[in-house]
């Protein structure tokens, strides 16, 4: 108990709201790895409550008024109650009995921490500055119910649930996500603690609000009600006016902001605001926070591929071999127009496509790839014979409706008419689609059979 | 899978401690293709704040992230290749 007080004590002195919320952390320091057993052991829960009382109230050192006083203690107290049930649970899942850990009831003792918390701010008791405390607060809520609901789903799955003990976790009445979802309205709770705030913004618990939004986000999205994130935004919409700016908070929560602020974007094709938000994502992320370099780029660059047909570098995949697993086939195709080669990319990564939101877009990389074949045929016309006066050679311009037949049955799109043949109308429904999307320019005259492609710029944005 | 029906039945704490992991298997199909780390959660950041050097932006390899999906210089790959071989033995027909 005297170690977590004098950590108190001393973040207090100096107002340094991360002191302060290391000494609520279900997680103890490095220094002090055996801390919970002493705290725990050190009082029971009724002793708790007069030793700490008279440390917080009577400390010479950080003169807390009563009320504060009363309310750390409340806080406190609710942490003792905590490591016990904590260190059980760990205790039973390190001796290989997973499933007599309770991590239920640590989920529910933590909840009882977290409302001594929320008491204490919205009583006043609290100052601003202590605000990490409710970062800690959120992201435990998080993480334990996520280890309740597996260990309820365990339970069940195995029939342990059944058989006559007593395991109060397994009989949850609600679904798979049941403290998880539990957990979403706890953090919303501290969401609305937050943004109503009325201090100045120098005292404001609003500085909290990114933090809180990004364990909202990415509890929604592990519950797969990623709507429920618009309804965030537009309560932080609401209160940007008298809210600091982006560009304030620490890179942290900007960068992981922009990140979920991305995805929704991506996921609600808003392509163009997709990549903005991705894009300042990656270039603000820590250079060794690798594995979120990598889930930014999951998503921008089938963001890329739409806005501006462009591909990863190669140099860019290779850095991160997961991605140039799950990408590099789809690239190639595209490259190469190979439709085909496309075609078979998407199947044979589809469950992971599906699983990571990606598979629609990259679908519509389909345009690109047809694009880049016609783009291809094209080029392989190669030049007209230079003309009087001129001095350098055009590209031919008139192609043949079969040379584009051609190119689409080796790229292996379906073009077939069923008697071995080409359906025309089908490569001229493509050709057209090109023309239309504006991926190419001219026309298709009928009656010669011939695309007229413009004599400048006839794929825009490609150098030809 | 036998091993959930053996499960129920067996109230040795070993037995369920194994078993708990066997059954959690059938819930999490393989997935073919290329795999990401299973966990695919955005981390918390070790720390808080860091500075200009330390972003990815403003690393000197970071300059050549896209390319073009078009590849003018590379005509030699095989389906490029037979393309244009292709077009030739069409042309002449």
């Amino acid at each position: 108990m005297d170690a977590i007080f004098e950590d108190f004590a001393a973040a207090y002195a100096v107002e340094s709201g991360y002191g302060l919320a290391a000494t609520i952390s279900p997680v103890p320091p490095k220094h002090d790895p055996a801390r919970f057993y002493s705290l725990h052991r050190s009082a029971n829960a009724f002793s708790v409550q007069t030793e700490l009382r008279s440390k917080l109230q009577y400390s010479p050192i950080v003169q807390l008024d009563k009320q504060e006083a009363t309310a750390w203690l409340e806080v406190f107290v609710a942490f003792h109650k905590l490591t016990g049930v904590l260190l059980s649970a760990e205790e039973a899942e390190n001796a290989g009995r997973e499933t007599e850990a309770r991590w239920g009831q640590v989920y529910e003792v933590w909840k009882e921490v977290v409302n001594a918390l929320v008491k204490g701010y919205q009583s006043g008791a609290f100052y601003a500055w202590t605000i990490p405390c409710l970062y800690v607060a959120g992201k435990y809520l998080r993480i334990f119910a996520i280890k309740a609901d597996d260990s309820a789903a365990a339970q069940k799955g195995n029939g342990f649930a059944y058989g006559g003990i007593q395991e109060e976790d397994a009989f949850g009445t609600g679904g798979k996500n049941e403290k998880l979802e539990d957990a979403a309205r706890q953090i919303n709770r501290i969401f609305g603690l937050c943004v109503s705030d009325r201090a100045p913004l120098e005292d404001s618990r609003k500085w909290a609000l990114y933090y809180v939004t990004n364990l909202l986000f990415k509890t929604y999205f592990r519950l797969n009600s990623i709507s429920l994130s618009k309804t965030i935004l537009r309560s932080l919409a609401a209160t940007s006016s008298d809210m600091p700016t982006l560009e304030l908070f620490p890179k942290s929560h900007q960068v992981t902001y922009k990140y979920y602020l991305g995805v929704i974007n991506f996921l609600e094709e808003d392509y163009a605001r997709a990549e903005e938000e991705l894009e300042t994502a990656y270039g603000m992320c820590h250079v060794g926070q690798s594995k979120n370099r990598q889930l930014i780029l999951t998503y921008l660059i089938p963001t890329k591929m739409i806005t501006k047909h462009q591909l990863p570098s190669r140099g860019l995949l290779q850095a991160h071999p997961a991605l140039s697993a799950l990408f590099t086939p789809i690239c190639t195709a595209v490259r190469t127009g190979n439709i085909k080669a496309l075609d078979d990319a998407l199947a044979i990564g589809e469950a992971e496509f599906v699983k990571r939101r990606v598979y629609l877009t990259l679908e519509r990389s389909r345009d690109v790839t047809i694009r880049n074949l016609f783009r291809k045929v094209f080029i392989a016309g190669g030049f007209m014979p230079l003309k009087e006066g001129e001095t350098t050679p055009m590209r031919r311009t008139r192609i043949p409706i079969s040379e584009f037949a051609t190119a689409m049955s080796i790229a292996g799109a379906e073009v077939s008419d069923g008697e071995g043949g080409i359906d025309s109308d089908e490569i001229e429904c493509a050709i057209a689609n090109m023309i239309y999307k504006g991926f190419m320019k001219g026309y298709i005259a009928r009656e010669h059979g011939m695309v007229v492609l413009s004599k400048v710029g006839a794929f825009p944005n490609t150098g030809v | 899978m036998s091993g959930a029906a053996q499960g129920s039945q067996d109230t040795a704490k070993a037995g369920l401690a194994s078993d708990s992991k066997d059954n959690s298997q059938p819930l999490q199909p393989q997935k073919p293709g290329a795999q990401l780390e299973e966990d695919d959660e955005f981390e918390d950041f070790p720390v808080e704040d860091w500075t200009k050097e330390e972003e990815v932006g403003s690393q000197t390899t970071a300059t050549h992230l896209w390319e073009e999906s078009w590849d003018d210089d590379d005509t030699s790959d095989d389906f490029s290749v037979q393309l244009k071989a292709e077009l030739e033995k069409a042309k002449k027909s």
